[in-house]
């Protein structure tokens, strides 16, 4: 069904990313906010999406935020870097989905929900790291990863799913000798993203947990963020919430916190 | 979200967090009524993979599954689940409690009619006095050996030397179900019906007369009515059984009832149904572990049919359709590459029988017929890996997994025809892991043989009626 050449092929054609977005990246790395706020403003594709994310409910400011030297100066330097590594995946992300019944909104939705809730937890957490704020934004990418490879082979995974109830990441795993954060951690790699970022996405599986504690620790805010997610309504309509294998015991342990963070009420 | 199933038991895997407004998304009504299709015997939902739920959330899984309830009569309930998520239910629903509850989905297959292995010691806790004799009655008239413990120090001691019991059931609680469904299982290459309560001229409409047709069509010999829970029958049901009997003989197939004591029927319908061919016998197991009585029966061996049907024409035009599904599985499977060597219409051949395992699947609905898969062993174990998540030589997990494996190959099969607006229904697989074994049943008949090599790995697809 999936070839590891197959797999090789999609990873070649991970464009690196483009001059401009490095550009942006490289001065907010430098702390320099509002150069980089001159370049995106110039890109306007990404100053329309860094307009819409901002905006969405989820991040809860009043007034509209149009400007980009606003945005980043409400976002800071990390938040800021988190969404523009949001936009640079949705250059990866298809025309029309076929798998997962996810439209771009759907899909914007979803950068934002995560974006917004993980800024909650690593402030709970008491995190400022850029690299570590920007490991969420590269999380979908197993989403669009789940839709490139598996898109043609819809009723073969029903049939499949009828008899044992496997998640795409075990399907893909067991084929290919590859699992969609294995790939996932090729695209950050193709945009110079740190090894940290690499090493959170592989633990945020659920399955690799890291031997770095403070790691393992991100891997799990994480894992169980994104299925909080994955239960949403719009998200499990869009088929989502069976793509990954949820590791309950994996994060047990922060699971009280989390319901206090996100205010869920028992 | 579709169930998955196995052994007669469907179950749900809903994930992360269940309340009011993820439930309503997660099970649609075509997911209830693609259940309700699949006429298992127990429906249930597993919170293996659920880290939050709230009262309303299960509610609506509930009221999704009393309307399977109500179509199948299958018992309905969840399973998978710790002692702190078993209090906040039993507290959720209190005395409105009309769903099972099973602690695992060990507990709830010894449940099941169609779960294979019988004679388990289980250990059975419960506070409430008359769920525990619930419990005991239902797994004795399943076939266990229920250890019932009255108070719950008594329990823990007991649990201790938990080597010496094989399942241990506490926090489980025995919802109400609907009786007289006949659900089916496999054992052993024998297909087993679970019947139950007083049988009458009903039986003719809850028996799938087409199903048991394209079993004996698909070589299976031996059929077992398992009948502890029978109350009694009527003049109606006994020609029925009777009828059976005599049209499954052209077959050389053998009916049998086990359970089914003197003091339920009258001497007279007993002899009737004697007559007619039918055997007896007082317990499933005993029958199950004689192998030997097994093999006269012809559980293990199965003679050749008398009526060798020919293909026709509507069979003959979906050929390519059965061939693309069959290849297109192994290649989804395995990923290995099938060529095709050469496709001959006559009686089946099979060069080397060395190495090689088969199954054979029957279909009926629009088009009738049955289907033989030839593997080399090595396609096989490559294809369940996929299955089983790892290479494995244990043999009984591989004819395990060629089963479900072989059901996918009938799945695909099924959704290409339906693409072509043609309706079929598969029956149960039947495994062989000696090739001679399948010659008895298939030997002189007449079909369309294909061979095929996978990786130069020699595959023989044959489809006849």
């Amino acid at each position: 069904m999936i070839t590891k050449d197959e797999i090789d092929n999609f990873i070649d054609k991970i464009p690196p990313a483009p001059k401009a977005l490095k550009e942006t990246i490289r001065l907010l790395v430098d702390g320099e906010l509002m150069k980089a706020a001159k370049i995106a403003e110039t890109e306007l594709p990404l100053k329309m999406y860094l307009k819409n994310l901002v905006n969405k409910a989820v991040f809860g400011f009043k007034h509209e935020v149009s400007e980009v030297s606003q945005i980043f100066g409400i976002l800071g330097v990390s938040g800021s870097q988190q969404a523009v590594y949001n936009y640079m995946l949705t250059l990866l992300s298809p025309d029309e989905w076929i798998l997962f019944n996810l439209t771009e909104k759907t899909f914007y939705e979803l950068q934002a929900r995560l974006s917004a809730n993980y800024n909650k937890i690593l402030k709970h957490l008491n995190i400022v790291d850029r690299d570590i704020q920007s490991a969420i934004s590269l999380i979908p990418a197993s989403i669009i990863v789940t839709e490139a490879f598996f898109k043609n082979h819809i009723k073969d995974i029903e049939i499949i799913r009828a008899t044992k109830p496997l998640d795409y990441n075990t399907i893909l795993k067991r084929l290919s000798g590859m699992d969609l954060f294995d790939i996932c951690i090729k695209i950050a790699n193709k945009w110079e993203m740190s090894d940290k970022v690499s090493e959170i996405l592989q633990t945020a599986s659920g399955v690799k947990p890291s031997e770095n504690k403070d790691i393992n620790l991100i891997g799990k805010w994480i894992h169980l963020l994104l299925f909080y997610e994955l239960s949403q309504p719009m998200f499990i309509e869009a088929g989502l919430n069976q793509f990954l294998d949820f590791q309950v015991d994996f994060v047990e342990d922060i699971y009280e916190d989390f319901l206090k963070i996100m205010k869920v009420e028992s | 979200m579709r169930a998955v199933v196995k052994d007669g038991i469907a179950v749900f895997y809903p994930q992360g967090f269940l309340d009011g407004n993820s439930a309503e998304s997660m099970l649609s009504i075509d997911d209830i009524k693609a259940t309700e299709n699949l006429k298992t015997d127990l429906v249930l939902v597993s919170l293996k993979k659920v880290i939050f739920f709230n009262k309303n959330g299960l509610e609506i899984f509930v009221r999704m599954l009393i309307k399977v309830r109500k179509a199948n009569q299958a018992r309905i309930g969840f399973c998978d689940y710790d002692i702190k998520k078993f209090n906040s239910i039993m507290n959720f629903f209190k005395e409105d409690l009309s769903f099972s509850l099973f602690n695992t989905l060990e507990t709830a297959s010894l449940f099941a009619s169609s779960f294979k292995n019988k004679q388990k010691n289980v250990l059975i806790y419960s506070e409430n006095k008359s769920q525990r004799s619930v419990m005991a009655i239902d797994l004795h008239n399943y076939g266990h050996n229920p250890i019932i413990t009255q108070t719950k120090n008594e329990f823990d001691e007991k649990k201790k030397n938990s080597n010496s019991y094989d399942v241990i059931i506490e926090n489980t609680h025995m919802g109400s179900m609907e009786s007289g469904t006949i659900s089916t299982r496999v054992s052993g290459n024998a297909i087993i019906y679970n019947v139950s309560s007083f049988l009458d001229a009903g039986i003719a409409n809850s028996f799938n007369i087409h199903y048991h047709n394209n079993s004996l069509k698909a070589g299976f010999r031996l059929f077992i009515f398992e009948a502890y829970q029978v109350v009694n029958m009527n003049v109606h049901a006994v020609n029925f059984f009777s009828k059976l009997a005599s049209s499954s003989a052209e077959y050389n197939a053998t009916i049998c009832f086990v359970g089914l004591s003197t003091e339920k029927t009258t001497t007279k319908f007993h002899e009737t149904l004697e007559d007619s061919g039918i055997m007896f016998f007082e317990q499933l197991d005993t029958l199950l572990d004689d192998k030997k009585l097994l093999a006269e029966l012809g559980a293990s061996t199965a003679t050749n049919i008398k009526d060798k049907r020919s293909l026709n024409k509507a069979i003959i035009t979906q050929l390519p359709n059965f061939i693309e599904a069959t290849v297109d599985t192994i290649k989804m499977m395995t990923n290995a590459e099938a060529k095709k060597e050469s496709a001959s219409i006559y009686t089946i051949k099979i060069q080397e029988t060395e190495n090689k395992i088969a199954s054979s699947i029957g279909f009926y609905g629009d088009i009738d017929g049955m289907i033989i898969l030839i593997f080399p062993k090595s396609i096989a174990k490559k294809a369940c890996e996929l299955l089983i998540g790892e290479e494995t030589d244990d043999k009984e997990l591989i004819m395990d997994s060629l089963g479900e494996f072989v059901n996918i190959i009938g799945g695909k099969i099924k959704t290409l025809l339906a693409d072509n607006n043609i309706r079929i229904k598969i029956t149960l697989p039947r495994t062989y892991d000696e090739v001679s074994e399948l010659l008895t049943v298939a030997d002189n008949r007449k079909g369309v043989q294909v061979d095929l090599t996978f990786d130069d790995d020699h595959f023989s697809f044959f489809l006849t009626r």
